[in-house]
């Protein structure tokens, strides 16, 4: 039966039992509201860097901090490159689990196989960056609660706008990057911390497709659940590249 | 459905005509961060940046995350609570203001 014909019957009929009134499986709705109650924690994390933001007189410039290209000299100068292709390679693995719920509905194993082992592919490479990256920023002596008591003060001139004032950066540097990089650590672990557990699920997902277990059930309805989580880890990212690198 | 059958095919050429979307998406929001923020106002490519996000994660939700296929009562249930997100952000940048305005004050900055 189609959704909207279904939505057209009386409440009545639609909210009297025996059925799910919103034609989704417990388990999908459950997968929505756990989505929802964790965009309200990415969502605070990230409005409580946004508010300490707002109040910081200065405040590290993500053109200067993200400049780095694994395999390019130190020194060379592309800000926000490495991070376009990391939520390039998010988008793709996204887009390939969506190909793999569609494989699903088809109850197409061979296809649902083939898109989770590229989601996959795609999550190990974005994790791959993100490893990269913290190992670069780690490098240059960023870390939870650096640049307090004057450690390392004399990379601090590096995250920030060149014509930044002496006085101002001398004055503050240290405490907003200190700031800046917990914020940043935090986020983005969370988040990283979410994509390696969507890894997990989605090796688990291709290992029962691949010994049948949802051909026999009858359904590929766990590949759309993981999908959801998939998406949701795409989305959240969307917002971190936005508040981190962009504004 | 069958894999091979027009609807699926339709469906397919849906899911990446939105992915061109994404990445072109991306990809403005990346020259608008390498060459015009810093010789525009602040305000205008902030909002510009925040328009594009809201954009991009609407067809993430709607189209791979199928909720615009769902019934009208689950999509509200999903969105309603998030509309909270439209107060916090009010409260903390006043909150933030607040602090601003102490620090100025007693001339930590």
């Amino acid at each position: 039966m189609s959704s909207i014909a279904l939505e057209k019957e009386s409440s009545k009929v639609v909210w009297g039992g025996g059925r799910s009134p919103f034609n989704l499986s417990y388990g999908k709705i459950m997968m929505w509201y756990f989505l929802m109650s964790d965009a309200f924690t990415f969502g605070a994390f990230l409005i409580s860097y946004g508010t300490t933001r707002f109040f910081s007189a200065l405040w590290p410039d993500a053109n200067s901090v993200f400049k780095s290209f694994p395999f390019f000299p130190d020194t060379a100068n592309l800000p926000l490159m490495f991070v376009s292709l990391m939520t390039f390679i998010l988008i793709v693995s996204s887009v390939t689990m969506v190909l793999a719920v569609h494989a699903g509905h088809c109850r197409d194993k061979a296809g649902v196989i083939k898109w989770m082992i590229w989601t996959i592919i795609g999550g190990i490479a974005f994790l791959s960056c993100q490893a990269w990256e913290w190992n670069h920023l780690h490098h240059h002596g960023a870390w939870w609660g650096s640049f307090l008591n004057g450690a390392d003060a004399e990379r601090l001139p590096h995250f920030f706008k060149h014509d930044t004032a002496p006085a101002l950066l001398a004055a503050e540097g240290a405490n907003a990057a200190n700031k800046f990089f917990n914020f940043f650590f935090t986020i983005t672990g969370f988040h990283g911390a979410h994509v390696a557990s969507g890894v997990v699920l989605n090796i688990i997902i291709l290992l029962n497709t691949i010994n049948g277990t949802y051909e026999r059930r009858g359904h590929y309805e766990m590949v759309e659940k993981v999908g959801l989580y998939w998406h949701f880890v795409d989305l959240v990212w969307v917002f971190v590249f936005t508040c981190f690198y962009l504004l | 459905m069958d894999a091979q059958s027009a609807e699926s095919k339709a469906k397919v050429r849906n899911i990446w005509k939105i992915t061109a979307y994404l990445t072109i998406i991306t990809i403005v929001e990346v020259i608008i961060g390498l060459y015009v923020s810093g010789h525009m106002s602040k305000f205008y490519v902030n909002s510009g940046f925040i328009l594009l996000t809201i954009l991009k994660a609407a067809l993430i939700v709607k189209v791979f995350m199928h909720l615009g296929d769902e019934f009208k009562n689950m999509i509200l249930t999903i969105l309603i609570p998030l509309t909270l997100f439209i107060w916090f952000i009010i409260a903390f940048l006043a909150d933030g203001a607040f602090w601003l305005k102490i620090n100025h004050m007693f001339g930590i900055r």
